[in-house]
């Protein structure tokens, strides 16, 4: 009874933290991206500087109508913001947030291959984003449709290769395990591979400069044209929910989780900084480059990272045995 | 039936309910969708096994990667929505009873050789199991599949720019 | 900056937009403040009825036709004994139709009475568009918001009257000095 209790608090409490992060991070890309692009962001709502403004977003899809176009696959098209937003929740159960006040990890369960589990979770997050382009039944969604499945095709294989370069380091596919592992001198020999793996993150996430798929100048919308109301809120939940799940994987495996002064009581304090630091590199990115072309997307993925990340492995490899 | 051959009886009734409902949906983009529902519960009967290692590939790599370079493959061939965009031809009947005719087969023959045997010595399928038996018992037929694999690769690579000029 | 290497223009991005975080951004914040708008704004125009003779030539010289004016002349019976009488022009009815109006004002540089004055005033917007038709009343309530006359630029002309005035004030004072040199 015991257990089964503490699994539901644990599930609650990532539910808490999946609903919650993510309009951290949305709230401080609007007032980032703002000030870095000499503007305000929103400060109307919620009185002090606009904090309520992604709540007041939330109301605001809440109360919209959600239309399924006449030519859409019903099924389909209904389905997808759900498959795009699960995959993120189930992830987030395994990723570890460090020692709490001398207690063990904050972590919804600690699997023995919790960096295999998040990285298969992520990559079924890719069919929601398909099936909405496929199941629209409107043009730009469908070469929206295509430009996603090519572009997280060819990025989860550098992902996967940087991922399997720290594992090995470490020794272990667990996440607890692998930020327990970590050395401060990691910094440097895996620096390639984190380099490969956030740019490779912020490609499946489809961010800018990578946003291809979803290029308004372009593509309307991309995938996402035809939603509105609370299916299009589930795709920028689950987006968001992504950035947290990489910044938080991005932490864990090579900026060492928990590390930092008094690690044993304030461990996920540090956690969170860096994810809030991390984040705050995906917002950067995202103001201060333009976004690539559809080719220049795949030969980055196939002609510089995935060669970047199997010197990474190499490298590791030689690290490891010698 | 204990609690996990219960389970396991479900998942196994999803996944071949969904392999029939991909193979007779009248949509191709659906049937793509049904074998994803029937991977996934493939994976669960591996999770159910205590093969969690390969759970997670089969989710990674079939569900993943596999399906979706199905999808992209239709969407680049031919489209794959609107009804009745899976062709069936009138071979269908024929079809249908060749594979019930392989699936009785597989299985007679399934349950005559290991019929009432109890596996013994099992392990549970972390990564560390796997690599150990990967590289210790299995070794030379993973160096012979990755370098089918390769072979594949580079044969594709070659077919497709066999049309271009160059 | 030392020539260029694989990777200067990510990191240039990077720094112009750390550079505009950094520094304080120049949005103003309109409804709370009110806007720091140049002299000789143009917001809305203004009529001083009193200096309206009716002559049409605003009317005539807009190149939207958004001016209507309409008026009756009055007699003055004369003053004295065996005078002509006077007739003075009464306005009836004078209509500038914003929603057709560009701005351009020629109607307040053609008139040569001063009748018509620009205003800073912008808030006026209206929910139906007849309303953006302003009568004469509503148009003669504008000019307690017209600003004092900007005084002009250094080197500028002062104007004909003016010119003409110091010219006059000159002579006179040549000929007050030329009469005292004659008689000294």
């Amino acid at each position: 009874m015991g257990e089964l209790l503490d699994a539901v608090l644990r599930c609650l409490i990532v539910l808490g933290a999946f609903l919650t992060l993510p309009l951290l991070v949305g709230q401080m890309e609007h007032k980032a991206m703002a000030h870095m692009q000499s503007r305000v962001g929103p400060m109307a709502a919620g009185g002090f500087h606009g904090w309520a403004q992604l709540v007041a977003d939330g109301i605001k899809f809440v109360q919209k109508e959600s239309i399924t176009p006449a030519a859409a696959d019903r099924r389909v098209f209904e389905l997808a913001p759900a498959v795009a937003l699960v995959p993120y929740l189930v992830a987030m159960l395994a990723i570890p947030l460090g020692p709490f006040f001398g207690q063990t990890n904050l972590i919804g369960q600690d699997l023995d291959l919790g960096l295999f589990f998040v990285l298969a979770a992520m990559s079924v997050g890719v069919l929601g984003t398909l099936m909405g382009g496929l199941g629209s039944g409107n043009k730009y969604s469908y070469i929206g449709g295509m430009r996603v499945a090519a572009q997280l095709m060819s990025y989860e294989l550098p992902m996967v290769l940087a991922a399997a370069s720290v594992a090995m380091a470490a020794g272990t596919l667990s996440l607890v395990g692998i930020a327990q592992e970590w050395e401060p001198w990691w910094l440097l020999t895996q620096l390639p591979g984190l380099v490969v793996f956030f740019v490779a993150g912020l490609a499946e996430l489809q961010r800018p400069p990578f946003d291809a798929p979803l290029a308004d100048a372009e593509l309307v919308m991309g995938p996402l044209t035809e939603y509105g109301g609370m299916r299009f809120a589930m795709f920028l939940l689950a987006e968001y929910a992504g950035i947290v799940v990489l910044a938080a994987l991005t932490t864990v495996l090579f900026l060492g989780g928990w590390a930092g002064p008094w690690s044993d009581h304030l461990g996920w304090v540090w956690s969170l900084l860096k994810i809030v630091a991390v984040s705050f590199l995906v917002i950067w990115a995202r103001v201060a480059y333009p976004r690539l072309r559809e080719d220049q997307v795949n030969a980055l993925a196939w002609k510089v990272l995935v060669p970047v990340a199997l010197a990474q492995v190499t490298l590791t490899t030689v690290l490891v045995v010698a | 039936m204990t609690l996990t051959e219960i389970v396991f009886l479900v998942f196994a009734v999803i996944a071949v309910g969904s392999a029939l409902l991909s193979m007779t949906s009248g949509q191709l983009v659906h049937a793509a969708l049904w074998l994803v529902v029937t991977l996934g519960a493939v994976a669960g009967c591996f999770v159910l096994m205590t093969a969690e290692f390969v759970a997670w590939v089969q989710v990674l790599v079939y569900v993943g990667s596999v399906v979706v370079l199905v999808i992209f493959a239709l969407m680049l061939t031919r489209q794959p929505s609107g009804a009745r965009s899976a062709e069936v031809t009138g071979n269908r009947w024929v079809a249908a009873v060749l594979g019930a005719a392989a699936a009785i087969g597989l299985g007679a023959t399934m349950v005559a050789g290991f019929g009432g045997e109890q596996i013994e010595g099992r392990r549970i399928g972390t990564a560390g199991s796997i690599g150990d038996a990967l590289f210790n018992d299995w070794v030379l037929p993973f160096e012979i599949l990755s370098g089918v694999l390769l072979a594949a690769l580079i044969g594709a690579i070659v077919i497709s720019r066999s049309g271009s000029d160059r | 900056m030392s020539g260029s290497f694989w990777g200067k223009g990510l990191l240039q991005g990077l720094a112009v937009t750390w550079r505009n975080l950094t520094h304080r951004s120049v949005t103003a914040h309109y409804p709370d403040v009110e806007p720091d708008l140049p002299p000789r704004s143009r917001g809305v125009i203004a009529l001083q009825e009193e200096n309206c003779t009716s002559c049409m030539l605003c009317a005539r010289e807009c190149p939207s036709w958004c001016i209507t004016i309409d008026s009756h002349k009055e007699v003055i019976p004369a003053a004295t004994e065996g005078g002509r009488d006077r007739s003075q022009n009464v306005l009836d009815q004078f209509d500038i139709d914003y929603s057709i109006c560009m701005y351009c004002s020629i109607c307040i540089e053609v008139c040569p009475f001063d009748a018509l004055h620009w205003s800073p005033e912008f808030a006026y917007a209206e929910g139906d568009l007849k309303d953006l038709t302003h009568d004469m009343n509503r148009l003669r309530t504008w000019m307690d918001t017209v600003p004092p006359p900007q005084p002009l630029d250094p080197g500028a002309e002062q104007g004909k009257e003016l010119d003409s005035y110091r010219a006059s004030q000159a002579a006179e004072a040549a000929e007050a000095a030329q009469p005292a040199e004659e008689e000294s």
